[in-house]
């Protein structure tokens, strides 16, 4: 019977070609992924057909099955302007430059404007387990003008314009293109079972501080046939 | 310390570079980039979400008394109640306006919304061929076909109110504007107050049937 000669070392395999692929795609999904901010809940979002992608910028109002609002502003330079001005109108002091700047990073929000101080104490950590309840808004037509919600809309309008037109002005000043779809534009994430007639209040209390125009956020469903 | 072993003494100084291999161990390495690679795809989210989009009209002064509520004469007025249920009407509201039910599929809505639209949709078939035809380069009748086919929406006949109880969700509305969308009805609104008592009892009668 003939010998077997069994290899003695361990067999190699030249693991290269894989390592480069790996790393490839390491890289290709470091470089495409973009983290978002931790959303303080999670909503089931209708689906439609329309192909249009959601702006650049946004204003967003998220609202959940009972009605409750949470908003985030996704650029963040305009975030903390509106917070600036949030706290000189309701007087909410004690907030430190660096906190307004970190607040920007925090994603959506669902506090009162006198919650906003302790929660920019907390550690990032604790900040998940925070219970955030609700941005106030008042329906009653004579006290819309009174909430927090519709003076978060009123700045954000104000900023994202002021902010346009900085822009603006800069593109022209290096002569540069400007690009206009960087404009800060309100849209509305509502849960698939939300009441339509909570969405409706939020949507007055828009109309109140003169934005006529939504993009509700929803997700992908095929095209029919035509 | 650090000094270079030299090879071990004696033998003329004639050095000999040991055969070594020159083999790393990649194993580590390939953990690693495979434990990244799972994390970032298992992270990443493709397909982003898409908006639809809705414009309000301006908030109307409720004292002014130059604002009518507009008359509607051969509109269809789209009701969305709890449940999912949607009725809907032709015209306009009285005791005997026939209030009819449907549904949120393509043989129901959308259907009706196909047949009540369709000079505007056969127009905008046209135009769209047209535009097909037109040459790349072409932009003047492009432009043209396009300003054509806003023309034709602007002067559509048909308008669509939709009407809601306080039971009618989100995703309800959302699902008759895109009926919008899909079927091309140029003139829709969402209104807000709620449903007028004749409506109310008629849904009712509707139900129990």
């Amino acid at each position: 019977m003939p010998k077997v000669n069994m290899p003695r070392s361990t067999p190699a395999l030249d693991m290269t070609p894989m390592v480069d692929l790996a790393f490839l795609l390491v890289t290709f999904f470091m470089l495409t992924s973009s983290f978002r901010a931790p959303e303080p809940i999670i909503l089931d979002t209708p689906t439609s057909t329309t192909e249009q992608q959601i702006p650049k910028q946004v204003f967003l109002v998220m609202i959940d099955e009972e009605g409750r609002a949470f908003v985030d502003i996704t650029n963040a330079a305009v975030k903390s302007k509106v917070l600036k001005k949030m706290m000189s109108q309701f007087k909410s002091g004690g907030l430190s430059d660096e906190d307004i700047n970190k607040f920007a990073g925090v994603g959506p929000v669902g506090l009162r404007m006198a919650e906003i101080p302790t929660f920019m104490e907390l550690e990032s950590t604790e900040r998940t387990a925070y219970e955030q309840r609700v941005i106030p808004y008042d329906t009653a037509a004579s006290k819309i003008k009174n909430s927090e919600l519709y003076y978060w809309a009123y700045f954000t309008k104000i900023e994202a314009h002021n902010d346009y037109k900085e822009r603006e002005e800069e593109a022209k000043l290096r002569n540069m293109e400007f690009d206009k779809s960087n404009y800060i534009q309100f849209s509305i994430k509502a849960a698939r079972n939300a009441k339509w007639d909570k969405i409706q209040y939020i949507i007055d209390v828009f109309r109140e501080a003169k934005v006529k125009e939504f993009q509700m956020i929803t997700g992908l469903e095929n095209a029919p046939e035509s | 310390m650090a000094e270079i072993q030299q090879s071990g003494g004696g033998n003329d100084g004639k050095k000999r570079a040991k055969k070594q291999s020159t083999r790393v161990d990649m194993t580590p390495l390939v953990d690693l980039a495979f434990l990244l690679l799972t994390f970032f795809v298992l992270t990443s989210t493709f397909s982003k979400p898409k908006v639809l989009r809705m414009i309000f009209p301006e908030k109307l002064e409720k004292d002014n008394p130059n604002v009518k509520p507009p008359e509607i004469k051969d509109g269809l007025t789209i009701l969305l109640t709890a449940n999912d249920n949607i009725f809907y009407y032709v015209g306009a509201l009285n005791k005997e306006t026939e209030v009819i039910r449907t549904d949120y599929t393509k043989n129901g809505f959308r259907k009706l919304l196909i047949e009540k639209n369709a000079p505007l949709i056969d127009k905008l078939k046209k135009l769209q061929l047209e535009l097909a035809d037109a040459k790349e380069g072409d932009t003047a009748t492009r432009n043209r076909i396009e300003r054509q086919a806003k023309d034709e929406q602007m002067k559509s006949k048909l308008v669509v109110l939709v009407k809601h109880d306080k039971d009618a969700t989100y995703e309800n509305i959302i699902d008759v504007v895109d009926e919008f969308l899909i079927t091309q009805v140029a003139k829709y609104f969402v209104v807000d107050p709620g449903l007028d008592p004749i409506e109310a009892a008629k849904i009712q009668e509707q139900l129990s049937n």
